[in-house]
């Protein structure tokens, strides 16, 4: 009888749960959307200090327009405060630079560009492929572009020669077309490092082997995952864009990462992005 | 397009047109005669939208309301779906997801709009087209007879394309902008 009784509470206390669910994901504060960083164009725009508080975009006559003032106190808005590698000494010398020497950025500009996380279905498996695009200036107009892809099945697939000892290196000799090239046939055997034998400075063109699998069927787009940007564009500086979607004043296309470089840094950090 | 609406734009950018065809770079007037049209296309797309997924519409009307939306976009326009517990982004074609909508398992739907829109510059493409994105917020309220309630805010971004094109009148030919939607990216704002 406790037990029926028991269960005619449990069923009662659900009913009652299902009576007032409610799910209320309204964002009723309009002022917050407004603050957002709605697009890249916005971000661009607040940096460059070229819209007015409500996004609509200032004529080249306003005093506000790239306004020096208006434009520390709008970049000031443009980083993820909850990033902990953006250290306020850093932000501080970046907005001061970035004022006293009236850098803007320009989305023709160049030194700019995009890294996509998208998932595909690859010989039936689910991967994640790092896809990055650039925007390419036409005759008429500008698209966006391939320049690379990452992708852990081709990178994994290819080894670094650099990391052979001498005593696995092999090559063809200087003498070897005397042979009429017959030492091919070692070049060639089953489980060689093929790499070694190619030129200096050779480096897999993945997005060759992309466009291959695709095109043989053995690729399928999925979904996009993430997408983010890294500019170069203010002198000596680099920073990542990424997008946020949060309750928060603080949301929408962020500044994620910020460093201090030099020309030769610059390089380098390009071949880490890149993964080179 | 209804020829009215044709005539509505043509004489609507007569009014602003002097010389169009051999810019590539539209004026900042040019560029708000624009932005207006579009916003036309986005306030015919929204209120179509709140037709469409409210449950007093009756079934014979929402479908005519869709053919109405679907005349706002280019054929192959997919919309572009993601959620808070789903972040993959699932794609539909704009039939598909209005059906999806007026399907919705809700005994009463009220879709409604903040009063807020962000456009972006218009940038020209390789063909000779302009394409913009306008970013605007819906807020949607789903309720069950058996007190099941469910609201949301979502952010959609939406393609734009801008052409120019021309008209016969009277055996003249006028120049006009005609402004098609494309993509839209859907995304449900986080709490």
């Amino acid at each position: 009888m406790r037990l029926i009784v028991g269960c005619f509470v449990f069923i009662l206390l659900i009913g009652s749960n299902l009576q007032s669910q409610i799910i209320d994901n309204f964002v009723e504060d309009e002022s917050m959307l407004y603050a957002h960083t709605k697009q890249v164009n916005q971000f661009f725009r607040r940096f460059n200090g070229e819209e007015n508080r409500l996004g609509v975009r200032s004529s080249i006559n306003d005093s506000l327009y790239q306004n020096n003032n208006f434009r520390k106190e709008f970049i000031n808005f443009l980083f993820d405060e909850e990033s902990t590698i953006i250290t306020p000494n850093l932000k501080s010398e970046f907005i001061n630079d970035v004022i006293d020497n009236q850098s803007l950025l320009d989305f023709h500009g160049g030194n700019w560009f995009a890294q996509v996380k998208a998932l595909f279905l690859y010989k039936g498996e689910e991967k994640t492929c790092t896809i990055f695009l650039k925007l390419q200036e036409e005759e008429v107009g500008s698209k966006w572009v391939l320049t690379s892809v990452l992708f852990e099945p081709f990178t994994s697939y290819f080894i670094n020669t650099d990391s052979l000892s001498e005593s696995q290196r092999r090559f063809l000799h200087p003498l070897s077309h005397e042979l009429d090239f017959m030492n091919l046939f070692k070049v060639f055997k089953e489980d060689q490092i093929l790499e070694q034998y190619a030129e200096q400075g050779y480096t897999p063109d993945y997005l060759t082997l992309f466009i291959y699998e695709f095109r043989k069927s053995n690729l399928k787009f999925k979904t996009i995952l993430d997408v983010k940007f890294h500019l170069f564009q203010i002198n000596n500086w680099y920073f990542e864009l990424s997008e946020y979607n949060r309750k928060s004043y603080n949301s929408g296309w962020l500044i994620s990462n910020l460093l201090k470089i030099t020309e030769e840094d610059e390089v380098v950090l390009k071949k880490f992005i890149y993964q080179k | 397009m209804s020829k009215f609406k044709i005539l509505l734009i043509v004489v609507f950018c007569a009014a602003i047109t002097a010389n169009t065809f051999s810019q590539s770079q539209i004026s900042p007037e040019r560029k708000r005669a624009i932005d207006s049209l579009a916003l036309e296309k986005i306030r015919d797309l929204s209120k179509y939208i709140s037709i469409i997924g409210n449950k007093e519409t009756p079934f014979s009307e929402a479908n005519r309301v869709i053919e109405r939306t679907q005349e706002l976009f280019f054929d192959d326009a997919q919309i572009g779906v993601s959620s808070l517990y789903r972040t993959e982004i699932e794609y539909f074609g704009v039939r598909t997801y209005l059906e999806h909508l007026m399907a919705l398992n809700y005994d009463r739907i009220n879709i409604s709009w903040y009063n807020i829109q962000y456009i972006s510059d218009l940038e020209l493409q390789p063909d000779g087209r302009y394409v913009g994105v306008i970013t605007i917020y819906q807020r949607f309220e789903g309720e069950s007879d058996d007190g099941l309630s469910y609201k949301d805010t979502t952010k959609k971004d939406i393609t734009v394309y801008v052409e120019r094109k021309q008209t016969q009148i009277g055996g003249k030919l006028i120049g006009f902008w005609d402004v098609l939607l494309g993509d839209i990216r859907v995304t449900e704002t986080m709490q």
